[in-house]
């Protein structure tokens, strides 16, 4: 009952200010005027998922999170064996230079990104000093936000990732390799299970992170289709139906809800393989 | 175990001495000083610059009365206000923004919570110089009060395009002929992408039929071919129909010769020339029919904390010498009529910036906005 | 862009052989790592030069012409300097605070059990997953009612929200990473439960701590959406700021506004690094 204690005034916080509201506006979304009654109905989530547009955003949020958690979590994971098991001034540099992004303000980041990798943007600029002619835009479409979202997650991915290796023993992967095994089967059969715990939160929280981003959608993606959150506050600002805005916040907000499932369940795994 | 409830506490104890002497060192300001006037302005930034250098200081010198601006770029933010807005007016309280200049569409928005004052020559005596069909007013439900217009215009560079479309029409025909050489931002982001949207909408149904105050959903199946229209047009756009976000992205397009004509703010277009951020080459020139202007109309909540400073500062802004100073700063048109305005400023600008479209009611531009999404950007290819 | 993420996929799978010897091998890893930080570089190398720049016209790889007229355009504006003032003043705060609230939390997380554990360490994942927008008119409705609005305490609070992940989940793993056995040797030699949690179990935890504190500290300084409708007018912090001006001027101006408002950033970043050197963050994360 202790432990209740403590954990209650976060969670106070929580309700009163996250959970409440929340409620509040899914509540507010099924109330529907009848003839003059308020009677409660799913008709706006069917008007959602019938509307083509807005199940096309569902799909393309759901692959562009996707894949920037893919490519993600590859780099970040490359990256965090070379500082785990290499010394010397190239994994000093590394090291520092990886972590970078996480101190640049994601509207920064978005706009370097844009003048990086705008048409007749720098990276044009240097394929067109070795002889590519008309490099084409690389933000504005889904290319750019898994870009943007690569480079402002990689810090992230790599500091949990790295921490998971550190805690492995250096003696646990010599055996493996006095017994005769490669490097890849060392990895795979012994790195990559002792560190599912970091992957799993690595994994998870990128997704969600992801997932919600509303700054680098804004910014460097396309027309068409668009990530939920800014269908979302175009649905509230410019189409002035806050109502489907917030039914399609309550979506993204189960879909993140199974990455958050995914995350307790890895978790509480690995605390009965302690038990 | 048992004990250990008591250390949480100490660390309590130890974290809020650190707090206390960390906030001590910043020093927490009181609630902000009583400002007079606390003005949200939305805009781009020739807007905060004329407020910021000129408005503003003159304003404080001439009344004493102390202004404060929150300058929210256009659009981004201008939802959040409205929601505080409505929440101050909820709970029975006041709000802190006792002046708001936004999209005409989102004051209609908030006129059905009933938190804007109706503002008359009873209370505001220069609000008998605004014209009651103003596009602004029409589109607030009277809410709302111009005190700066501009239209849309159509940019292009002289360089490269030596006949410029004089019609509409000929825009459609010159972007087909040159593709890869025309945008529109995208109208969900800006006011000159949605003026070429509108002037599309337009071309199949009356102005007249959408401008006006009613709204009839069915009356909107008269766009289906203007739709179709600017579907058709996609392969032809810059970047296989890329629509940039905002105003600024497509000046930034056009300065750095990516396309070579596109709708642009008359105003935003003068003052990119005037500080050499575009080439000498791009002109500006209104087409036939013309594309919408006015996107911009202030008003003043009902809960406001300084009302009356609100409303006195709306007042002087309508004066003909606060108007002369926004019709020079911007090249566009005055929020009172032109009768009221001196004489060498009439003749000077009454000739360029008047000839403009009326603007869709909010409805109506809510689901343009919506079905050019769905139908135009979001069709595939 | 799958088949570029199937080459970096395999590429990370060779990368596992520069521990074998081999020229050629460890030529592999340094491509891979200098495509990486050609990567991470690149972006703010070109925010430099513009920021910088005077004239600069596709194709050249240098602006044509240098020049600062861009920073006087920015210095004339003197709401930047009082809007990193205010982030400096919030983000601290919300820190101290979050740890204050969140780190007895996590450690009744990791060390007791009790009714709904599980269940009350998930629902703190849905502060930052339930997206923001649908809850502006509800959250400033109660921030109304509480008298919080246009307050420093409400900026704080409305940042707080978006930091209890953080400080909840990161000190949890924290903490349940450090063996028992030690705390209980020191309780055996006789210390008492609060000698043992000052004297062993925080100086462990404190680089996990850290660390928390750290991502803690950089979402309450990332946040803008919340304390634009909860802040304004009085309390505009630097994102707040940055949406409303550097996607609205050209993009030189836009450079210098990024770059003068990552400083701030930059400082904590030289701070973080020396911890992360020292180790501590691999303490930290041991799950």
């Amino acid at each position: 009952m202790t432990g209740l204690a403590l954990v209650l005034p976060p969670f106070f916080l929580l309700v009163f200010f996250i959970l409440v509201p929340a409620a509040e506006a899914v509540l507010d979304t099924l109330r529907v005027e009848r003839g003059g009654q308020i009677v409660y109905s799913l008709v706006r989530y069917a008007e959602m998922l019938r509307t083509v547009s807005l199940r096309r955003s569902v799909v393309f949020t759901i692959l562009v999170t996707l894949a920037s958690v893919g490519v993600t979590f590859a780099l970040a994971y490359a990256l965090a064996l070379y500082l785990r098991f290499s010394k010397g001034w190239v994994s000093t540099l590394l090291g520092a230079l990886f972590i970078i992004p996480l101190f640049i303000p994601t509207v920064i980041a978005s706009f370097a990104m844009v003048t990086f990798l705008e048409h007749h943007g720098y990276v044009a600029t240097l394929l067109h000093t070795i002889g590519v002619e008309d490099t084409p835009s690389l933000v504005f479409n889904a290319t750019g936000i898994v870009l943007t979202e690569v480079w402002a997650s990689i810090p992230f991915a790599t500091l949990v990732l790295l921490a998971g290796l550190q805690g492995i023993d250096d003696a646990l992967i010599d055996s493996a390799r006095d017994v005769g095994a490669g490097a890849l089967r060392t990895f795979l059969a012994v790195v990559l299970p002792l560190n599912t715990v970091a992957t799993v939160i690595t994994m998870s929280l990128l997704f969600i992170g992801i997932l919600g981003s509303f700054t680098i959608p804004y910014l460097v993606g396309g027309n068409a289709p668009q990530m939920m959150s800014v269908v979302m506050t175009n649905y509230f600002t410019n189409y002035l139906r806050p109502d489907i805005s917030v039914a399609l916040a309550a979506l993204s907000f189960v879909i993140a809800a199974l990455a958050g499932a995914a995350y307790v369940g890895g978790v509480s795994h690995r605390e009965r393989g302690a038990v | 175990m048992r004990n250990c409830f008591r250390i949480p506490k100490r660390t309590t104890a130890f974290l809020a001495v650190v707090v206390v002497s960390v906030l001590g060192l910043y020093g927490i300001p009181a609630r902000g000083q009583m400002a007079g006037v606390t003005l949200y302005i939305s805009g781009d930034t020739n807007i905060q610059e004329m407020f910021d250098k000129d408005l503003l200081p003159l304003f404080e010198r001439e009344t004493s009365v102390k202004t404060k601006m929150v300058f929210l770029e256009h659009g981004q933010g201008a939802e959040s206000i409205l929601a505080k807005i409505i929440a101050a007016k909820r709970t029975g309280q006041q709000t802190d923004v006792d002046l708001y200049e936004t999209q005409p569409t989102f004051i209609a928005q908030g006129s059905s919570e009933g938190i804007w004052t109706r503002i008359t020559k009873d209370n505001m005596a220069n609000a008998a110089k605004v014209d009651p069909n103003r596009p602004e007013v029409l589109v607030s439900n009277g809410f709302g009060i111009p005190y700066r217009g501009s239209s849309v215009v159509l940019a292009y560079n002289s360089k490269y395009v030596k006949t410029p479309p004089r019609t509409y029409d000929e825009i459609l025909a010159w972007i087909k002929q040159n593709p890869g050489k025309f945008t529109y931002c995208d109208p969900q982001t800006c006011g000159s992408g949605a003026a070429f949207l509108y002037v599309a909408l337009y071309k199949y149904g009356k102005a007249e039929d959408f401008s006006g105050l009613t709204y009839d959903q069915a009356r909107e199946s008269a766009w289906e071919p203007a739709l179709q229209l600017l579907r058709s047009l996609k392969s032809n756009i810059y970047n296989n129909g890329f629509y940039p976000n905002g105003n600024v992205a497509v000046l930034q397009l056009l300065g750095r010769e990516n396309i070579y004509m596109a709708p642009v703010w008359s105003d935003q277009g003068m003052s990119y020339l005037d500080q050499g951020l575009l080439p000498k080459d791009i002109k500006l020139v209104q087409v036939s029919p013309p594309f919408t202007g006015g996107d911009s109309a202030i008003a003043i909540p009902v809960h406001a904390e300084h009302q009356a400073s609100g409303l006195m500062f709306l007042n002087w802004l309508l004066t003909s010498k606060a108007q002369t100073i926004v019709v020079n700063k911007l090249a566009g048109y005055p929020g009172i009529d032109w009768k009221y305005m001196p004489k060498d400023v009439r003749d000077k600008f009454a000739g360029i910036a008047q000839n403009f479209s009326p603007l869709p009611n909010a409805k109506y531009q809510a689901d343009a906005k919506r079905l050019w999404q769905e139908k135009v950007a979001g069709s595939g290819q | 862009m799958s088949a570029v993420s199937a080459a970096l996929r395999q590429r990370a799978g060779g990368l596992f052989w520069f521990w074998s010897v081999g020229a050629f091998r460890r030529s592999l890893p340094v491509l891979f790592l200098a495509g990486l930080a050609a990567f991470i570089l690149g972006p703010l190398l070109s925010l430099i030069l513009w920021a910088f720049a005077g004239r600069w016209f596709y194709p050249a790889l240098l602006p044509q012409e240098f020049s600062l007229k861009w920073w006087d355009v920015v210095f004339g504006n003197r709401s930047v300097v009082s809007s990193i003032k205010y982030s400096l003043m919030t983000a601290p705060t919300v820190t101290l605070l979050s740890a204050l609230i969140c780190l007895p939390a996590a450690y009744a997380f990791a060390r007791f059990q009790f009714p709904g554990r599980r269940f009350l360490l998930l629902s703190f994942l849905s502060a930052n997953s339930f997206p923001k927008i649908g809850l502006y008119i509800s959250i400033a409705t109660l921030f109304y009612r509480l008298h919080l609005m246009t307050t420093f305490w409400g900026v704080v609070l409305i940042q707080l929200m978006g930091t209890l992940l953080f400080m909840i989940w990161i000190p949890t793993g924290t903490f349940r990473g450090i063996n028992r056995s030690l705390e209980e040797a020191a309780r055996d030699v006789g210390a008492s439960s609060a000698r043992t949690f000052f004297q062993i179990t925080l100086p462990i935890a404190m680089p996990g701590l850290l660390v928390a504190g750290l991502f803690a500290f950089l979402a309450a300084f990332d946040e803008a959406q919340g304390t634009l409708i909860v802040g304004s007018p009085n309390y505009i912090t630097m994102p707040v700021m940055m949406y409303t001006l550097v996607l609205n001027y050209p993009q030189p101006v836009g450079a210098v506004f990024s770059i003068l408002l990552t400083v701030p950033s930059l400082v904590l970043l030289l701070l973080a690094q020396r911890l992360l050197r020292q180790g501590y963050l691999a303490a930290g994360y041991t799950l």
